[in-house]
């Protein structure tokens, strides 16, 4: 049995020797080079949250509103400064910084670093090791919350390290839509998020996770999160990155340990100018009877790099799972490399596969949609965002219409 | 309406069409005959102007002024419209989508023609995604039906459809083509068939057969259709009425 104190200082010690360690994947960062964040005060309503933070939030597809979700937490640069659950929910489900979660609640100490690796690299390190915040999310058991959560962090300061520690528990039979937004104000062109995310899927429960990014051309975003899956949960995880930026790494991970779970990661990237983009999901298939997809769709433009990574590992003979990477080239100077990992362990009847697709955008099609009326501007832009729209399963119409709509409106200047 | 004079189009650096000569009046319907690999098609794509078709002599004249230095979307706009033979899959892009940007809003017009195509249906799939002969071919005229052309271009419209749907476009096609309209007509349509099943619906005015990449023969479509099954398209050339 692990004691607290014991439990927090091996962290402690682990994150200091992993402070230099460079993450196998992604350009290393220095984070020297960046400063730590400010606190922000509290706003008790929407309506005091600024003009331009509101406007950031909007273009991360998050409308702060009160009536637009079920509750709402609000993050700027280091400090939570609204949150709030709509009456109706109240009872259902919490939400909370971080921070206070954990002061409340000491025996979430053990969710703590419980499935990400505070030693898997310098930012997970970082993380632990410098001033965090982050959104606690619990959804109480058989709880079914339609009406989605809303989440946004937001960076308003040049050249800081916004430092991010979410944690998300779903007991029992519950059900969630959770949307986070994150994003630097207009004009911060310059810094660096980090942000780490463990979501723990009690058994029969369902999360559907959608997550927009629209950072300043020169930020670098470090993404670490990790989902455990209990016994016939549902995990749906849709990422969307439609602006230019210096460079991202990414790579999910869901850990199917419960019986029946299942996964669905979906990637959805525009990468412009000169963004070097690495991402995908990886899935841990142990349970009996797991099953899952891990599906990306790439446009490259400019001279971006986008790495689409898939990793399905299975661990059980009835498990199946399928990665499908799909990229449309615009430029000579754009690059995608798919990098599909297939791994079967003492499962010889494991069914995984892939499918990849790189190419051009097909002029069979532009010329067709020309020969109606459309430019050739509107058509390749017709075609990228029908591209782009991915079939996500077992997402809600709001959810459907939600992504759809972020697409529609950051994909307005997509050419 | 449409001119087409002593017109010679490459594709791939090959020369497909010699020297095509046809016109169609405002109103009329023409058909157009040939074996398979003469160019029919490549004809229709030259004069909606697909990248790919070079024209390399003679020119097409369409509302009096020549279309040549027009752009594909720029002759859509003119009023010409195309039902292509074979539709493009174009994932993610609903055909209601597409519907919409053709009529420029989401109208009753367009549930309307939706309706009498039988497309409805078809209207949240994905342009072409796994349509069927007869699904492909009313989403194309759906598309004409929106664009309410001037001059309809229709490539093969009974290709790979079974009867009920030849009925359903056959009618569709004269309403378009307001064949049953006396006087006012003033839509014209050029249309290839092979089977010619589709004259039963249309009383088209005029056929043509291309071969060797020139109009070698032309005349009452009915008259050229029965001569055509009775003696082959060889007859054709060697008749040249």
């Amino acid at each position: 049995m692990k004691v607290k104190e014991d439990y927090l200082r091996e962290i402690k010690e682990r994150a200091e020797k992993a402070l230099n360690k460079k993450a196998p994947l992604g350009p290393d960062i220095d984070l020297n080079e960046f400063y730590l964040c400010s606190p922000q005060e509290k706003v008790n309503s929407v309506e005091n949250i600024s003009a331009s933070l509101r406007e950031a939030a909007l273009y991360a597809g998050v409308e702060l509103g009160e009536d637009k979700s079920s509750a709402t937490y609000l993050q700027v640069n280091r400090s939570a400064v609204y949150e709030k659950i709509q009456d109706a929910f109240q009872g259902k489900l919490e939400i909370m910084a971080v921070s206070e979660a954990l002061e409340k609640y000491p025996e979430l100490w053990e969710y703590w670093w419980g499935l990400v690796p505070v030693d898997a690299d310098k930012y997970t390190a970082f993380s632990e090791l410098c001033p965090a915040e982050g959104y606690f999310i619990r959804v109480f058991a058989h709880q079914k919350i339609e009406v989605p959560l809303q989440a946004c962090l937001l960076l308003s300061e040049e050249s800081r390290i916004q430092n991010v520690h979410n944690l998300v528990i779903l007991e029992e039979g519950a059900e969630a839509n959770l949307i986070t937004g994150c994003a630097s104000v207009r004009g911060n062109e310059n810094g660096i998020h980090i942000g780490v995310s463990e979501f723990y899927l009690g058994d029969n429960s369902r999360l559907t996770f959608t997550m927009v990014h629209n950072w300043g051309e020169n930020f670098h975003v470090r993404p670490r999160t990790v989902v455990k899956m209990g016994n016939n949960s549902f995990y749906s995880n849709t990422y969307v990155l439609l602006k230019p930026l210096s460079s991202l790494q990414t790579f999910p991970q869901a850990i199917m340990e419960g019986e029946n779970a299942d996964a669905n990661f979906q990637s959805i990237v525009f990468a412009k100018g000169n963004s070097y983009i690495d991402v995908g999901s990886s899935l841990l298939l142990k349970g009996k009877g797991c099953r899952g997809n891990s599906v990306s769709r790439v446009c490259a433009a400019d001279n971006s790099q986008v790495y689409a990574r898939g990793r399905l590992i299975s661990y059980n003979d009835e498990a199946q799972a399928h990665l499908e990477c799909k990229g449309i080239l615009f430029s000579k100077g754009a690059e995608i490399i798919s990098i599909p990992e297939l791994e079967v362990y003492g499962a010889p009847r494991s069914r995984l596969s892939h499918e990849a697709a790189v190419g051009p955008i097909e002029e069979e099609a532009v010329n067709y949609l020309r020969s109606r009326g459309l430019s050739r501007e509107e058509s390749l832009s017709l075609i990228t965002r029908g591209f782009l729209n991915i079939d996500i399963p077992g997402i809600p119409d709001v959810l459907r219409r939600y992504v759809d709509e972020v697409i529609r409106l950051t994909s307005r200047d997509i050419m | 309406m449409l001119e087409i004079k002593g017109l010679g189009v490459k594709v791939g650096g090959e020369e497909v069409l010699q020297d095509v000569n046809l016109e169609v009046g405002t109103g009329e319907v023409h058909v157009l005959l040939g074996p398979n690999g003469v160019g029919k098609t490549t004809l229709l794509m030259t004069i909606m102007g697909m990248p790919g078709y070079e024209v390399t002599k003679g020119d097409i004249i369409f509302q009096g002024e020549s279309i040549l230095p027009l752009s594909v979307e720029e002759r859509a706009k003119k009023g010409i419209g195309m039902a292509f033979q074979k539709m493009p899959t174009i994932p993610g892009v609903k055909l209601r989508t597409l519907g919409e940007l053709i009529v420029n809003e989401s109208s009753d017009f367009l549930k309307e023609v939706a309706e009498k195509l039988n497309c409805n249906y078809l209207l949240d799939r994905s342009v072409g995604l796994g349509f069927s002969g007869g699904e492909a071919k009313r989403a194309e005229l759906f598309q004409l039906f929106l664009q309410r052309p001037l001059l309809s271009l229709i490539d093969e419209p009974e290709s790979g459809v079974d009867l009920d749907n030849i009925n359903l476009i056959g009618k569709a096609l004269s309403e378009l083509l307001e064949r049953e309209q006396v006087r006012t007509k003033k839509r014209s349509g050029l249309i290839i068939t092979h089977t010619g099943y589709i004259l039963e619906y249309l009383n088209a005015d005029m056929g043509h057969v291309l071969m060797e990449g020139r109009i070698v023969c032309r005349g009452n479509p009915r008259d050229l259709f029965t001569d055509i099954k009775e003696k082959g398209y060889q007859e054709c050339l060697r008749c040249e009425r």
